[in-house]
Formats: C-alpha cells, sequence, structure tokens
C-alpha cells in the first residue's frame, strides 16, 4: 500500500511533458448534418478525447502525430490527417465492427478482437422491472445462462457462462465494476440466497462485457474460468448538460398458478385414501376383517375433518371452500423514479445519477425499496494527467420471506385444507391464532389447527427485514508518460454493510417456536478493496502495430459478521432484542483474503488483419496452502481479418469475414477463505459451558483449480455488414476440481476439500444480427443467440457427490443429473407405486420388470437439469415515432424435479396435505391403469425419490414486449425538451412449457448449490409485470 | 529530455514498489477458528475437547433424543400414532424404510462425528493434567460406549437375534482421524466385537471414574455402572446386570422424586426455561436456549411438532389411580407430557429404570441381591401411586417397566430383548433393524448391507 502511495505522489509530482500542437473539427452524420458522440483518437497511440454534444472537439497532441482514427457507435471508422478545423462526417453501417469493446484493463475494437466477448447495452438494459440486473441479462448473450431462483424479492440468481467448471468451487463468474471486482458474497441468514448484485442501479450501467473465453478471461487468471462479467458505469460528456428523468409504474402477478382440490373434492379424496390405508393394512394382515380396517381409518379422518373444519360439521356440505394457493399471492405494484444529469466541458466532465425503486412483492409480505445515487467525474488536470472519481451509494430495504422450505413460507399454505375457514368462527381470529382450551395455555395459539402453520399469521406477527448500505467506489489517475506509453492506477472499494432483524411473535409460536415471541439480528460488514496499477504501450510502425498493458493488482477483502438472538418479550408490543427476557445467543466472527496478481497482455497486429493476443496472469491467494500458492494462467489466441485480403477485398456478399483461435489457461479460486487448514472450532459448547470440535482436516497442497479452454470463432458479415453472424466453438477441460469430496461417514467427517477430479464443457454459440429492413420511417432489426452446451464430469476419483438427494455429481454425467428410482405408475393389480427395478442380471442386461418394493429398484439416471440450449431473440421495430420491441428468451431440454410433490402430489397418501387436482386420478380398483398410485393415508405409496415427480423444464417465455411513442421533435421544442418517450413494457408476458407446477424456471431456495439445480419446491413462481413509464430529456 | 527521465524513474520505483510490496499479505490466519496443534496443545485444549464430545453426543439425532424417537417409532405399533410431515420417520414408523432414509444418514453421520471426538480426546490424553488424566479418559470412554451401544442395537442384528459372534456390527473405529485414506473404508465389526468394546470402554470409565460428592450432569463412575447394567440387561446376562444396578442404587447419588411428574418438570407459563437435571437424572443430556437439542420435545410434544400421538388403546393395562397417567392429556389427541419444556433436558437413564432392571434381573436369576424383586417393583409403584404388591411375576415387572419407562427410548430393544413383536412384525423381523446408510455403504463399499435391503 505504501508503495502504492508514493508511486501516486511521485507521478503528481512529475511535470507538463512537450506537447506542441493542437487539432480540432466537428464531427456529423454524413445523411443528416446531425452532430454525432464520437471518439477521436491518436491513431497509434492512446491520446483520445470524445466530441462534445455539437459533435466538435480540441485536443493537444504531440507535433508529429499524423493520422486522427475516429469512431462513432453506428458508424464506420475514418481517419483523417491530424490537422486543425477538420469537418468530418461519417457514414452510417458497419455498426458493431467499430463498436469499442471493454476487455480487462483497456478496451478494443471489436475487429480487433481474438477473443470471445459479449457486449450487452444500456437500451437493452434499462428499464426493466427486475431487482437486480443479472436478470435482464437473461436471454441476452449467447452461452449466458441467468436464473433467477423464484419470485422473492432480491433472491439468488444463476449465472453460467458457457456452463458450470466447477463441482464445489464457485461457479458465478467473476462481476468487475469499473475494474473493481465487487464483493458477491450471499449474506442472507435465513437459509436462502440473496443477489448483493441487486445493490446496483442497472440504469446507471453503460454496457456490460462479459468475457468468455480463455484469452479474453486469463487476464483475470486465478478467477477468470466461469468468465468475467465488465459492468460500465455512464460517465458525462462534454457539452451542453442534459438532465434525463425516467419514471414507471406497474404491477406483478405470477406468471403461473397451479390447482389444488376444493373444499368437496379434498374431503371425498381424504376419504378414498383413508378407505385405501384400512384395505391396505388388512392386506398387511394387521385386521381381521377389511371392514373392521376401513371404519378404524373413517372414525379417524372424520374427527379431523373436523377439527380442520374449525370443530364443526362444514366439512360435509362443503360450506367453507378456502384457495390457499391464492392466498400466498398479494397485489404487487412496483414504481420506479430516475433522476441523472451528464455534460462537462473539455476539462471535466461528470455523470449523477439517481434512483427510488418501490417494489412489492408477489409473494404475501414481500417487498423492496432501494435507493441510489451516483457521481462519475474526470477530470483532465492538464495536458498529460487525468484523474477521475466514481462513487455510488445504495440502500436496499428488503422485507424478506421465510426460505422455500419453512412453514412460514406463503406457497406453503398450500398444504391447508380447503375446508379450514381464514377466520375461525370460533375465535373471529385467523385460523391457527387462538385455541381457547389449549391445555396448558388457554387461549394460546393453536397447536394442531390448521393442519399446519397457518402462514398468514406472519404477515402481521412476523417480519424478516434486511437493511443494506453500499458504496462502492474508485479513484484513478491516468498518465500519457510518452506518445506511446500511458500508466493508469486505480485503487478501488466495495462497502458492504447489511443488517438483518428478525422478529416472530408469539402468534407464530408453532412455526417460530417462542411462547413468547423471539428474533435474532445479524450485522455484516465486508470492506473489500483493490488496486490496479499498470502501464499500456501502444506503437504502429508501419506494417506492425502493438498494443501492451502490463502491471499488478491487490486484492484484499475482509468480512466481520455478528448475530444476536433473543426470546420471551413481556408484551407483543415490544419487538426490539432489548427487551427479550432471555438473550439466547450470540455470535460474531471475522475472516479475510487477499490476491496478489501480475499480468501483462501483448496486441500485435499486422498489415491491420493479421492479429495475435498473448497475455499472461501470476497469481497468488491466501486460500491456499504455501505448498501451491502461486498460479500462472497463460492465453494466446490469433485472428485473420480474410475479407481485408486480395481474394476477398470485392465480394459483393462476404463484406468482413474474421476467423479466430485461441488456447488458454483459467482458475478458480472461489472457495472458502482457510480451506487447507488443519482447524477446530470453539463452537461445542455443552450446557453453556466452552468446548470445542474439530472443524476441517488439514490439506496443505490445496491449489487451484485449472481451466483449459480453446475456441474456434468467426465472424461474418454480409451485404454491407447489414447482417452478421458470430460463431463459435469451445472446449473447456477443468482439472484438479476443488472437490468436497465425500468420505465415509465413519471417519467423523462428511466431506474435504481436495483437488480431484476433472469436468468439460463443449459448446456452441452463435449469434446473428440484422437489419431487416431500414427505410426513411420503418426500421426493423433482429437479433438472435443461441447457446449450446454440454457438460461431462470425466472423473470423480470414483466418488459420487450428493447421495441421498436428487442431484449429484456423478461420474460420465453432466452436473446435478437427477438420480432416483425410475417410476412405473400404479400397479394395475392393487394400486403399490410401481418401479423398474433396474438391476443389472449376471448376463449383464439390465432387468427392467417392475416392483412394488423400492428398495429393490436401483436408483438411475433420470434427468438433467442443465438446459441442452438457450436461446433470445430480439426483434425491434421503428416506425415514425413508434416503437414495439419484442424479446423472446428459451431454455430448452432441461428437467425439472418437483420436490413438493412428495407431499402435494402424493397421491393423498402422506397426511392432510392438500393435494393438487391431477392426484384424482388415483388408482381405485384393479385394473386401473393410472401413473397415480393408490390413496392410503399415511401410508406414502410412490412419495420417494423418483421419476414420478421430474418434469421437462423446457420452456419459451415472451420476456419482454415494449411499446412506445416519442413524441414529434416539433412539440419537443416548443417545449424546450430533448425528448419524451412514453412506453408500456410487459415482462414475462406469458411462457409456453409442458411443466405441471407454478414457473419452470426455479431452484428451491433453501438447497441451491452449483449439485443442485432445477428442484421445485413450493417455490413462489416468477413474476409478470406490465408496467407504463415515460422518459423525459431536457 | 530531463522531464521525461523523472516520469521514468517515476514507472521504476513504482514497478520495484508492487514487486515487493505485498508478498507477506497472503498470510492470513484464520480468526474463527484454530490450528488443531493449538486447539489441542494444553490440557485445557483437550478438556475443552471433552465438552465438545460432550456436545456432538447431544446432537439431536445421536443422545439428543433422536436415537430414543427412532426406537419408539420403529418399536411402535399401533399405541401411538405418527402424523408428522418428516417422511423419514414415516417411514420409519411404517416399517418400510428406504436405504436412503434421512434418519438412518443423519443418525450415523453425527453419531460418528460424536465418536470422532471422543477419539480425539483419547489421542491426547498425554497432553492433560496428571490429577484430571482419569475423569478425562473415563468420560471419553464413556460418551464413546454410550454411542456404540446404540448404534449397534439400531444398525445390526439383536444380540439374541442368532450368532452375535458372525452377525455384521458397525464399524468400530477407536483412533481419531487425521486424513483420509482408504484405510478410513472401514469394514463392519461383529456384532459381539462391539459389545465387547462398549463393555470394556464402560468398565473403563468405571474404574476411572469417581462418584463426585454433588449432583452434576457429567458421566461418573455411577453413570458407567448405569449404562453397563443397560447393556448386560440387553446381553441376558442377568447377574451382571443386577450387579451393576445394584451398585447405581446403593451408591446414594441419585434419588427418585417425590411424584412421577416430579421427574418431567414443566412449567406451561414458562415453557422456555431451561430445566437440568432431576435428582433422579443418572445421565440426561442438557438443552439450553443455544446449546443441544431436544429431539423428544419436538416429536412428542405438541410444544413442539406433536407429530407423535398416544391411542386410546395404550392406556388399556393401566390401572386407574395410576398416577403416571397424568403424563398423558388430550389436546384435540392425545399427547405424552412428559418432554413439553423445549429446553429441559433430554433424559437418558433414570434412577427408576436401575430399580427395574435390578428387579428384572433378581427375578429371573432367583437372587435378590440388593432388595428382594418385589420390593423394588413396589418402591416404583408407591411413587406412581399404587398400592404395593404381595409378590410380584415377571409378566408384572416388565408392564411396571413400561408404564414408567413408556416412551423414553426403550420401546424397540425391549421388543428385542423379551422377543415379542411389534404389531405383526416378530422381533427378529430384518424390517426392526435401520439399513446401513446408501451413502455409506456407495462410499465405502467394504460395508455390507442389512438383510432386507
Amino acid at each position: 500500500m505504501t508503495a502504492f502511495l508514493c508511486s501516486v505522489l511521485l507521478f503528481l509530482s512529475v511535470q507538463l511533458p512537450a506537447q506542441n500542437k493542437t487539432v480540432s473539427g466537428r464531427v456529423t452524420d454524413q445523411k443528416d448534418g446531425a452532430p454525432l458522440v464520437a471518439t477521436v483518437t491518436v491513431k497509434g497511440t492512446t491520446i483520445a478525447t470524445t466530441t462534445g454534444a455539437d459533435g466538435s472537439f480540441k485536443m493537444a497532441v504531440p507535433a508529429d502525430a499524423k493520422l486522427l482514427v475516429i469512431t462513432s457507435v453506428g458508424y464506420v471508422q475514418k481517419e483523417v490527417d491530424a490537422i486543425e478545423d477538420l469537418q468530418i462526417t461519417l457514414s452510417a453501417g458497419d455498426n458493431s465492427l467499430s463498436e469499442v469493446v471493454v476487455v480487462g484493463y483497456g478496451t478494443k475494437i471489436k475487429r480487433d478482437l481474438t477473443g470471445s466477448v459479449a457486449k450487452v447495452g444500456a437500451k437493452e438494459l434499462g428499464n426493466t422491472p427486475v431487482t437486480s440486473f443479472e436478470n435482464a441479462l437473461q436471454g441476452r448473450a449467447a452461452g449466458v445462462q441467468v436464473e433467477q431462483q423464484n419470485g422473492k424479492l432480491g433472491q439468488g440468481i444463476k449465472v453460467r457462462v458457457r456452463g458450470s467448471a466447477s463441482v464445489t468451487a464457485g461457479n458465478e463468474p467473476l462481476y468487475v465494476i469499473d475494474g473493481i471486482p465487487v464483493t458477491t458474497t450471499n449474506l442472507s441468514s435465513n437459509g436462502a440466497q440473496t443477489s448483493p448484485l441487486a445493490d446496483i442501479n442497472t440504469n446507471d450501467i453503460e454496457s456490460i462485457e462479459i468475457l468468455k473465453d480463455a484469452s479474453s478471461a486469463a487476464i483475470y487468471g486465478s478467477r477468470g474460468s466461469n468468465g468475467v462479467v465488465l459492468i460500465t458505469t455512464k460517465r458525462g460528456k462534454a457539452g451542453r448538460s442534459k438532465i434525463d428523468f425516467g419514471f414507471y409504474t406497474g404491477s406483478q402477478k405470477p406468471t403461473r398458478h397451479v390447482k389444488f382440490l376444493d373444499a368437496k373434492q379434498y374431503v371425498d379424496f381424504l376419504t378414498q385414501a383413508a378407505v385405501g390405508a384400512g384395505k391396505y393394512e388388512y392386506r398387511l394382515g394387521y385386521w381381521d376383517t377389511e371392514e373392521e380396517g376401513i371404519a378404524d381409518y373413517m372414525d379417524y379422518v372424520e374427527s379431523r375433518f373436523t377439527r380442520y373444519s374449525a370443530g364443526n360439521d362444514d366439512w360435509k356440505t362443503a360450506k367453507v371452500n378456502t384457495n390457499w394457493e391464492k392466498l400466498a399471492f398479494q397485489r404487487a405494484p412496483i414504481t420506479q423514479y430516475d433522476l441523472s444529469m451528464n455534460g462537462g466541458n473539455e476539462k471535466t466532465t461528470f455523470y449523477v445519477g439517481g434512483q427510488y425503486l418501490d417494489q412489492t412483492g408477489i409473494a404475501l409480505a414481500n417487498s423492496l425499496k432501494r435507493y441510489n445515487f451516483r457521481l462519475n467525474v474526470d477530470q483532465k488536470v492538464n495536458g498529460w494527467l487525468t484523474v477521475g472519481a466514481n462513487l455510488s451509494y445504495a440502500r436496499t430495504l428488503n422485507h424478506r420471506v421465510s426460505n422455500d422450505n419453512a412453514f412460514s413460507t406463503p406457497l406453503q399454505m398450500v398444504a391447508l385444507s380447503p375446508i379450514t375457514p381464514v377466520i375461525d368462527p370460533r375465535t373471529g381470529l385467523l385460523s391457527g391464532a387462538s385455541d381457547p382450551d389449549r391445555s396448558g395455555n388457554p387461549g394460546g395459539p393453536n397447536t394442531n389447527y390448521p393442519v399446519y402453520y397457518n402462514g398468514l399469521l406472519n404477515v402481521d406477527n412476523a417480519y424478516y427485514h434486511t437493511y443494506s448500505n453500499r458504496s462502492i467506489g474508485n479513484i484513478y489517475g491516468q498518465a500519457q508518460i510518452s506518445k506511446s506509453l500511458s500508466f493508469r492506477t486505480e485503487l478501488g472499494m466495495d462497502q458492504l454493510n447489511q443488517t438483518e432483524e428478525a422478529y416472530y411473535g408469539p402468534l407464530t409460536e408453532r412455526n417460530a417456536g417462542y411462547p413468547k415471541g423471539g428474533g435474532f439480528t445479524t450485522g455484516d460488514q465486508i470492506f473489500n478493496y483493490t488496486t490496479n496499477n499498470y502501464l499500456r504501450f501502444n506503437k504502429e510502425l508501419d506494417i506492425h502495430s502493438f498494443d501492451i498493458v502490463g502491471g499488478m493488482s491487490y486484492q484484499e477483502s475482509n468480512w466481520f459478521t455478528q448475530r444476536g438472538d433473543a426470546e420471551g418479550f413481556p408484551g407483543p408490543a415490544y419487538k426490539k432484542l432489548t427487551s427479550a427476557g432471555t438473550k439466547s445467543d450470540v455470535r460474531s466472527g471475522e475472516q479475510e483474503y487477499s490476491f496478489l496478481s501480475y499480468f501483462a497482455r501483448a496486441n500485435y497486429k499486422l498489415q491491420d488483419k493479421y492479429l495475435l493476443a498473448l497475455s499472461g496472469r501470476f497469481d497468488a491467494s491466501s486460500r491456499f496452502g504455501p505448498n501451491n500458492r502461486w498460479g500462472f494462467f497463460p492465453a494466446a489466441s490469433l485472428g485473420w481479418i480474410v475479407s481485408d485480403e486480395k481474394f476477398l477485398e470485392n465480394s459483393k456478399t462476404i463484406s468482413f469475414l474474421k476467423l479466430k483461435a485461441s488456447y488458454g489457461l483459467t482458475g478458480n479460486a472461489e472457495i472458502s477463505n482457510y480451506p487447507w487448514q488443519n482447524l477446530w472450532a470453539g463452537n461445542g459448547a455443552y450446557a453453556l459451558i466452552p468446548g470445542q470440535i474439530p472443524f476441517q482436516l488439514y490439506n496443505p497442497d490445496l491449489k487451484w483449480e485449472t481451466t483449459a479452454s480453446m475456441d474456434f470463432g468467426a465472424e461474418i458479415g454480409i451485404l454491407n455488414n447489414r447482417v452478421s453472424f458470430e460463431l463459435d466453438y469451445y472446449i473447456r477441460n477443468t482439472t484438479d476440481l476443488l472437490l468436497n469430496m465425500e468420505v465415509p461417514g465413519s471417519s467423523g467427517y462428511t466431506s474435504q476439500l481436495k483437488n480431484l477430479g476433472k469436468l468439460t464443457n463443449r459448446g456452441f454459440e452463435f449469434t446473428i444480427n440484422s437489419e431487416n429492413i431500414i427505410t426513411r420511417d420503418f426500421r426493423w432489426t433482429t437479433n438472435i443467440n443461441f447457446g449450446l452446451n454440454r457438460n461431462k464430469i470425466t472423473d470423480l476419483n470414483g466418488i459420487e457427490l450428493g447421495v441421498g438427494e436428487y442431484n449429484r455429481a456423478r461420474e460420465g454425467q453432466p452436473l446435478g443429473v437427477f438420480v432416483a428410482r425410475e417410476f412405473a405408475g400404479a400397479d394395475p393389480a392393487n394400486g403399490d407405486a410401481l418401479y423398474i427395478k433396474n438391476t443389472k442380471g449376471a448376463d449383464g442386461k439390465i432387468d427392467r420388470s417392475t416392483t412394488n418394493d423400492y428398495n429393490e429398484a436401483e436408483e438411475v439416471v433420470i434427468g438433467n437439469p442443465n438446459p441442452k440450449f438457450i436461446y433470445g431473440m430480439r426483434n425491434n421495430l421503428v416506425y415514425k415515432n413508434f416503437e414495439l420491441d419484442i424479446f423472446l428468451q428459451g431454455v430448452q431440454g432441461n428437467n425439472i424435479y418437483a420436490s413438493g410433490g412428495q407431499y402435494m402430489s402424493s397421491s393423498g397418501s402422506n397426511g392432510f396435505d392438500n393435494q393438487t387436482v391431477d392426484q384424482l386420478a388415483a388408482w381405485k380398483k384393479p385394473g386401473d391403469i393410472t401413473m397415480v398410485p393408490e390413496a392410503r393415508l399415511f401410508w406414502p405409496n410412490g412419495t420417494d425419490a423418483s421419476s414420478r415427480y421430474l418434469y421437462n423444464g423446457s420452456y419459451l417465455r415472451v420476456k419482454q414486449v415494449t411499446l412506445a411513442y416519442n413524441l414529434p421533435k416539433t412539440l419537443m421544442n416548443k417545449f424546450k425538451m430533448d425528448r419524451v418517450r412514453i412506453y408500456a413494457r410487459a415482462q414475462n408476458l406469458f411462457t409456453i412449457t409442458k411443466y405441471k407446477g407454478w414457473d419452470p424456471e426455479v431452484n428451491a431456495d433453501y438447497q441451491a448449490t452449483n449439485i443442485n439445480q432445477n428442484v421445485d419446491f413450493y417455490s413462489i413462481p416468477q413474476a409478470r409485470t406490465i408496467i407504463f413509464g415515460v422518459n423525459i430529456g431536457l | 529530455m530531463k522531464k521525461f527521465n523523472a516520469k521514468i524513474i517515476v514507472v521504476i520505483a513504482f514497478a520495484a514498489g508492487t514487486m515487493t510490496a505485498c508478498t507477506k499479505e497472503l498470510d492470513r490466519q484464520s480468526f474463527n477458528n484454530v490450528e488443531e496443534d493449538v486447539a489441542l496443545g494444553t490440557s485445557g485444549g483437550v478438556e475443552a475437547a471433552l465438552i465438545g464430545a460432550y456436545s456432538r453426543a447431544g446432537d439431536d439425532n445421536v443422545l439428543g433424543g433422536g436415537f430414543g424417537v427412532i426406537s419408539e417409532l420403529l418399536g411402535g405399533g399401533d399405541e401411538i400414532g405418527w402424523s408428522g410431515t418428516y417422511q423419514g420417520y414415516t417411514q420409519i414408523y411404517n416399517k418400510a424404510i428406504p436405504k436412503n432414509n434421512g434418519f438412518a444418514q443423519d443418525t450415523w453421520t453425527e453419531s460418528y462425528e460424536a465418536i470422532n471426538v471422543a477419539n480425539k480426546v483419547l489421542a491426547n490424553l498425554d497432553k492433560v493434567t496428571e490429577g484430571k488424566k482419569a475423569s478425562i479418559e473415563g468420560q471419553a470412554k464413556f460418551l464413546r460406549a454410550a454411542i456404540y451401544f446404540d448404534l449397534i442395537r439400531l444398525y445390526a442384528k439383536a444380540w439374541n437375534d442368532g450368532s452375535p459372534a458372525s452377525n455384521d456390527g458397525v464399524p468400530l473405529v477407536l483412533t481419531p482421524t487425521d486424513e483420509i485414506t482408504e484405510a478410513n473404508k472401514v469394514p463392519r465389526s461383529k456384532v459381539a466385537e462391539v459389545y465387547a468394546q462398549v463393555i470394556k470402554d464402560l468398565q473403563d470409565a468405571e474404574s476411572l471414574l469417581t462418584i463426585p460428592s454433588s449432583l452434576n450432569f457429567y458421566a461418573c463412575r455411577t453413570t458407567a455402572s448405569a449404562l453397563l447394567a443397560r447393556v448386560y440387561l440387553q446381553q441376558g446376562k442377568y447377574d451382571l446386570a443386577a450387579e451393576e444396578a445394584n451398585k447405581v442404587l446403593t451408591t446414594g447419588k441419585n434419588s427418585l422424586t417425590a411424584t412421577y411428574m416430579d421427574a418431567f418438570p414443566v412449567d406451561y407459563d414458562n415453557s422456555n426455561k431451561v430445566v437440568g437435571n432431576t435428582t433422579e437424572d443418572v445421565l440426561a443430556m442438557q438443552v439450553t436456549a443455544s446449546t443441544g437439542y431436544n429431539d423428544f420435545n419436538t416429536f412428542f410434544s405438541p410444544l413442539g411438532r406433536g407429530d407423535i400421538e398416544v391411542n386410546e388403546k395404550y392406556f388399556d393395562d393401566y390401572e386407574s389411580d395410576d398416577q403416571r397417567l397424568d403424563a398423558y392429556y388430550d389436546d384435540g389427541s392425545i399427547y405424552c407430557g412428559k418432554f413439553d419444556m423445549v429446553y429441559g433436558a433430554v433424559h437418558i437413564i433414570r434412577l427408576a429404570e436401575m430399580y427395574l432392571i435390578r428387579a428384572e434381573a433378581n427375578f429371573r436369576e432367583g437372587t435378590s441381591l440388593g432388595a428382594a424383586p418385589v420390593d423394588d417393583i413396589n418402591v416404583i409403584r408407591a411413587r406412581a401411586g399404587l398400592s404395593g404388591l404381595g409378590s410380584v411375576t415377571l409378566d408384572q415387572i416388565l408392564l411396571e417397566r413400561r408404564h414408567e419407562l413408556a416412551f423414553e427410548g426403550h420401546k424397540l430393544h425391549d421388543v428385542k430383548r423379551l422377543q415379542t413383536a411389534v404389531g405383526t412384525i416378530p422381533w427378529n423381523s430384518p424390517k426392526l433393524v435401520l439399513p446401513i446408510p446408501e451413502r455409506e455403504t456407495k462410499i465405502n463399499p467394504s460395508l455390507t448391507q442389512n438383510e432386507g435391503y
């Protein structure tokens, strides 16, 4: 650190270098003369400026500067002589090739890229009614899979770039905002992940670049294996200051509902289940006659009906018919306000933005409020030194709901009986709130009515609030040491403070276990700072062009955490832990990690058409033992712009053709801190006497997980680049997997983190951008992206991870395959659940006959949570002032395991849970052919893990439809406004899927891991949102 | 030219500075945890590890109630009803257990976790202050024996079912785990070998431990004798069982509470109060709001999940003025109210059991060691508010035992010991033995699976 500060100070003391020539001019559109925002660069150097709002520029350049390169998004790049008073016109077309793409520690022109980088711009991301920006990325980039666990606000989001590269270590990409890696640690303590990136204001983002292959990601070395997401925030532009105001409001609803039995169906079906149980027990020899067994069960089930019908006979007439599924959801408005300003002059530019988001979730009692602001400033101190700062602050208040596995989570209310009234007529209170006859505690909450805890009690008697304050900022200095050499230093920090406060009142006793109320509070503080210091050398010598970057980076992160639990309040009005009689638990902890890195990258271009890039990074981390602390991650790539060769130069069809290939190594270090040490933990207290227990086994050799990636790609432009294609084929081989190896339980441990095993991802991606029609009044463009990935674990050292769960990591299979018995429906003879044996006979043949003995059947791979391919398609139509944008997104060829089925679709064999209507097809009499086994109350019939609950998870979603109208220019001029745009937008408008549950984009939040994917367990579905908005530019 | 040089110097200074600045920043020590050599480097450390062994032994699926709940559910017939939503227990109650049953798995792993802590303590006795060594060793051995005794009764054929010398037991791990190798794939020892180890550990504990002058909740000589009495009873070694039970009863360390319900203190006005041992608890696992588990409370008490109900027919053979009936109440269904305190200590061995063991063992042996069987039974009856008997039969002793120890985790083991049945399922049915967890047989192929799975 000291060395770094010294170097900065030294820098500031350096004097102005010699620059003795001024260039100036104005850049306009060739067609209509409109001023353009363009970048003006001295060719072969990094000396550059941006034009102002009127298209003009002026800058000091070295005396020997000859050529200026003018680039602007959507226009053909141009080179002009470096003189004064230039009048430069650019012609439209050749859209993407001249686009500037952010890469690690620098930028590149898209044409010169040899790696695979996907870019998503502000236009596609802005004003998407989602809580976290990753969501807005869904379907936007080829090979980038985005999946939100459920429809709870701020909830965990899974992002996979070219498949999963790890089994145990992190599989999420590295997120870098304006050059600084940001904290993505999940700080939720209710068992369901939240996304810390929900603190970022999507409307502050200028662009997101996703580094996909090794050639682009290896510069991030040990953390590049899962791809790198580079987020660049908006900056000011010189010229007239602009003010942008945005507002939208709308409402959200669940994408889909699921139908459960109504009161009459419930009584009939559970009665059928009672008869089934009586008969079954007779079959087992528990009763002398079948009648006896049935009579016993009928008595039981009728007494329970009366109990769940609030102690009366209403169940006999279906007088009460409560739809608990509907009650799990609420009216869910969403409103967002944005205000930003940007502008500046030649020396100073600024961007100031602020946002307020007020979102009510579709899940009962779920809501989120977020306040943001950002200030980005750049200052040219003198002719050679530029300094700047970015600072953002966010405060987020999230009123969360319980995880999917809690009785109190809204959707578990579907288990309650439709014969149970919402209000208990005996007390006039919510069902479950009070039992006048409760022994020991008359008037206390009911202990066995309704059948389970009533989640509605949580709304007014419990809360779970998360408050987070987040500051992300950095300062930088950039110095032009000589014409071709510049130096940039950055110091960034990301401070995340989060407090959670949970309260469970006395009426929630049955769920929370606190007769007199209880709760907890947590506090987390993560301070993460990074410094990047690097030199950039840029030189053109005749036909040779060099662009070299080299430097170092150091990151350190410290996480302090605390928690206090207390219970027993003097009365229900007291809710803060201070008032609790018993302070039951208190904890604090701290952990940290550091990364030290040296990196370099050299780009060489010959004759402007032969491209070579070499990069390498040395990385060390505190997470690894001294035996294997350092890793080296090199990459190389080649590109050939074939269309610049003589034989293609005059082609009418092919306007651009680039072939590229890359190979390189990246690493993965996303594991816990101190994983190699031989540790004991002090949490072995007994009867409040301190004690210690083993924590983890020793592994001093623990090292990086390494992924070797190969990428072959082509970029093709036809018809003057009106249609462009990008194709990529890749192979990614991961070795030395950081694996939580399962060990025999008799060792006293269940797992140990080791470098063991291998996996591969192979895939194919393409992107098509087409300008279908461009006329004066009408413009129609189409973008399509497609990503196919095949994941396979090739070596796990003979072990299997996740045994006992639905998803497994198994050799020879994709990560997370569903392994269970193969279900074969109901035995036509007796209604037993049947399974296919799948046992291997002596002759090596698989026995496909069926058995009603679950244990006799072998578990087999029944499905795959990984999609075969994912895709997105956007059609944008502009007619005069109207714009229609239709965006489709889809996932194909994956499975969902609906593990809630064991309760809600159990053919009434697992207790009094209400059932989905499809269970009415249960087996009734010999000869019935059905996939639903006989209903037998409390004799689980086919509810163990099997393909009975496996579904096709493919879906095609109308992800976003926007209809917008820009008010005419003439009107705008009258009101002295730049632009007014009004729009209506629908998110998740509708979904085509065969899935029988709520929504196919799902993963039960309490169990989500790398391996555990696509499991549905009372998960709140995604929201369908319709908003109306306006954007006003002044 | 001079200015240019200045910049070069800065760059060099910078590069040199950063290249050497930070390498020491890569050495990070855990704040929350400590290295094993430090943790176990002192006598105090090993003593703290022993406390850790108690805490693991008190885990929910071990002595924190899990062993007992499985015994009651697997050994439970139509005198109880299960209406819970934990499918794993539904399967156990139904005696239709898949190999991947979650409770079979968790009981296994949590038990061995506790055993490993005990083994760590035993392997580091050399660090312990001389005056404390015997006590530390005795307690660690006691805990290890207590857990193995439940494992062997749940995961293997009963002692009296065929030949214990050839029936597979459970893996016998007696050394701590320092690294994972092939050697950790330990096969199952025989039933007789596991019993022999349990007895040896308990005999060691009996000789190493003393009888404390005041009541506490750690294992002591009395506790070891009491568990030995239970082990010998399970084996049908009645003379030894009577002898060990008699040791417990003659020390005077424990005494019966005045009434039956006093042995299960409840305070409904303050149901989250911590309740420790009564005078009658020879061994109880302690529970507080922040440490320990009480799975009896979780599953039997309506203040917990209330998943286990008691059926009317269970009360058929009670005398109407039996005060032990006070332990049951109707709250829509009939519940056993012995475990209504969520932070109540988990009763593992009550003194009443020692009277019953001595009575039964003396009766079967025709001896009167310590007291005549009828006198022991009358002590128990008197405390339950019942009149004394003039003489007793074995059936009367066993009936008294059933009533006295009901739902405290003895059910399955008594069915096997007494060779009765659970409903129509005979005592030696493979259905009354847990499967070796599927996860374990896959990771450690040397483990054989139990019959019927």
